[in-house]
């Protein structure tokens, strides 16, 4: 722990880390509780398509996923309403789409420095200084939102037409709330890579879920769940050697099941 | 006088199907209405239209004046009790938030409810009779204690119009017969207007001002002893409504008491 303290890009990655826990503790709260668990998922895996196209591009890579994931969150909204289709199959178009359009650019751009392990798995030695000012500004943004709407998401989240005759914006709430959902999977992946982030967006609420009986709880909760998953799983990651995707996730995990499987036996 | 709701030939159609056709009345401030008639004769489409959830395919819907979606950019004009409320049985919230929800609209953007919405929400609780229910969690209470929290929820906000979709299911005989009466004496001290929709023909037109018989086509509106005659209901159900005039259920639960 005290070693890992040591190296400066650990440290630069206990920052982006912190940040990336307690915003995905957040959203991770609605998302179990909105059964969002598969549109998380598929904007995880269609950032890797907004990678992609910065390579190609030339542009920072982060940048053009926060881009691609917003639009691909409003596509996936707008599929469902024009084309009269669930969102579950609207999700897997988009998810499919974008990892062939990934996969397509990657080959197309010739880049074979390309860390396509880095960014499906993490890598937090590729860290930047101004991806922990964009982190930052992401985690400032959409706290800020959900603290500044709480109560109108709660309602939402409780019963969508009571929450229209209370007179909330509900489609406009529910759009910013997955753009807020793309641009925090954005700055995760750099901690956990795009295949994992999905499990740190519904873990840490599923572990809230079993012990929350309010919502404010449930997030706080989620938060605190999150962030021991990310310490932990980072410490896990440096020690042996692993991708840090790979180390949080099972902490995570191991945080869901032990105090399940204890509330079983009770 | 003024007019609560007006509606002027009002046809909605669900997936080119008629679901409301050419229904008109008016119904006047402070007044109690009762819908009634056969399942998927539209009652649910008919109150989400008033509410602005469903749109007209032609005609109008008015409410004091103002369109449906006019109303619901401010919100808070109704209190609305939904037929089913399908609500995750996992839900965290304890029954104060659940009232509390009533008051979001009253507290406004960017402010968090306080003592005056909490007090408000235990007196809901409390003509709802079930303020001891206030820490529990909503989702352990039983069906008609939930509904019966989630009418507290409806009245909190203090609404103009109380919509209530099939309230009193899951609500026991005796509590049905108390519950009736207390929206009538909601509905003369606070000159509520109140929409309710019910099954339960017989004694819905014991309390209500108006009646509203609803099969695709409005049946009937009017005076509620106007309904209770066979050729309206038999219009309305088709046969066998010799069971709706029977009494022997009301009397046997006047015998309970
Ligand atoms: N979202 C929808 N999609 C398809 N059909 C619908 C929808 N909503 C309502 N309908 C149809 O409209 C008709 C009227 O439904 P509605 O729920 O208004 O009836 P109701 O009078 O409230 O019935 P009940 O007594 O069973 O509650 C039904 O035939 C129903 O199938
Ligand atoms: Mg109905």
């Amino acid at each position: 722990m005290i070693e890992a303290l040591g190296s400066p890009f650990m440290q630069k990655a206990f920052v982006a880390g912190i940040l990336v826990s307690i915003l995905t503790g957040v959203i991770s709260a609605f998302i179990v509780l909105r059964k969002m668990s598969f549109i998380g998922a598929g904007i995880s895996h269609a950032a890797f398509g907004g990678v992609a196209i910065g390579f190609f591009a030339g542009a920072n890579p982060l940048l053009t996923a926060v881009l691609y994931s917003v639009a691909v969150a409003i596509g996936i909204d707008f599929t469902v309403r024009k084309g009269k289709i669930s969102e579950d199959v609207s999700i897997g178009i988009f998810y499919s789409l974008s990892m062939a359009i990934g996969i397509a650019l990657l080959s197309l751009s010739q880049t074979y420095n390309v860390d396509l392990f880095g960014y499906l798995f993490g890598n937090i030695l590729a860290i930047t200084p101004e991806e922990i000012v964009l982190t930052l500004a992401v985690s400032v943004a959409v706290s800020g939102f959900i603290v500044a709407f709480l109560k109108e998401l709660f309602l939402i989240t409780y019963n969508e037409e009571l929450a229209r005759v209370s007179g909330i914006r509900v489609d406009l709430l529910n759009i910013v709330f997955l753009a807020a959902l793309s641009v925090t999977i954005v700055v995760s992946i750099r901690i956990v890579g795009v295949i994992m982030v999905s499990a740190l967006l519904v873990i840490p609420g599923a572990t809230a879920r079993l012990f929350a009986r309010g919502l404010r709880s449930m997030i706080a909760i989620s938060c605190a769940a999150g962030l021991a998953s990310v310490i932990i799983g980072l410490v896990v990651s440096y020690e042996y050697d692993m991708a840090p995707g790979a180390g949080i996730v099972l902490t995570a995990a191991t945080l869901f099941f032990i105090p399940l499987l204890l509330k079983r036996r009770s | 006088m003024s007019i609560a709701v007006e509606i002027d030939s009002l046809t909605v159609k669900i997936k080119n199907k008629d679901v409301l056709k050419n229904v008109s009345f008016t119904l006047e401030e402070g007044l109690f209405l009762g819908i009634v008639g056969p399942n998927a004769g539209g009652k649910t489409t008919l109150v989400r239209t008033i509410l602005g959830l469903a749109r007209p395919s032609s005609g109008s819907v008015r409410v004091f004046g103002k369109s449906p979606e006019g109303h619901l950019v401010r919100g808070g004009a109704f209190g609305y009790l939904p037929q089913h409320q399908n609500i995750d049985p996992g839900f965290p919230a304890s029954v104060i938030d659940i009232v509390l929800m009533g008051r979001y609209n009253a507290v406004g953007f960017f402010r968090w409810p306080g003592k005056k919405d909490t007090d408000k929400a235990l007196r809901s609780l409390a003509v709802m009779g079930v303020e001891d229910l206030k820490d529990a969690q909503y989702t352990h209470l039983s069906g008609g204690q939930q509904q019966r929290v989630s009418i507290a929820r409806a009245l909190a906000g203090d609404p103009r119009v109380l919509i209530l979709d099939e309230p009193s299911t899951g609500i026991d005989v005796v509590g049905q017969e108390d519950f009736y009466h207390l929206l009538k004496g909601l509905q003369k001290k606070m000159n509520l207007t109140i929409l309710m929709v019910s099954h339960d023909i017989g004694t819905v037109t014991t309390y209500v001002d108006e009646i509203a018989c609803l099969n695709i086509n409005l049946y009937y509106h009017g005076n509620p002893l106007g309904a209770l005659n066979e050729k309206v209901l038999t219009s309305l159900y088709g046969k066998n409504v010799d069971l709706l005039l029977h009494t022997d259920v009301c009397e046997k639960c006047e015998r309970l008491r």
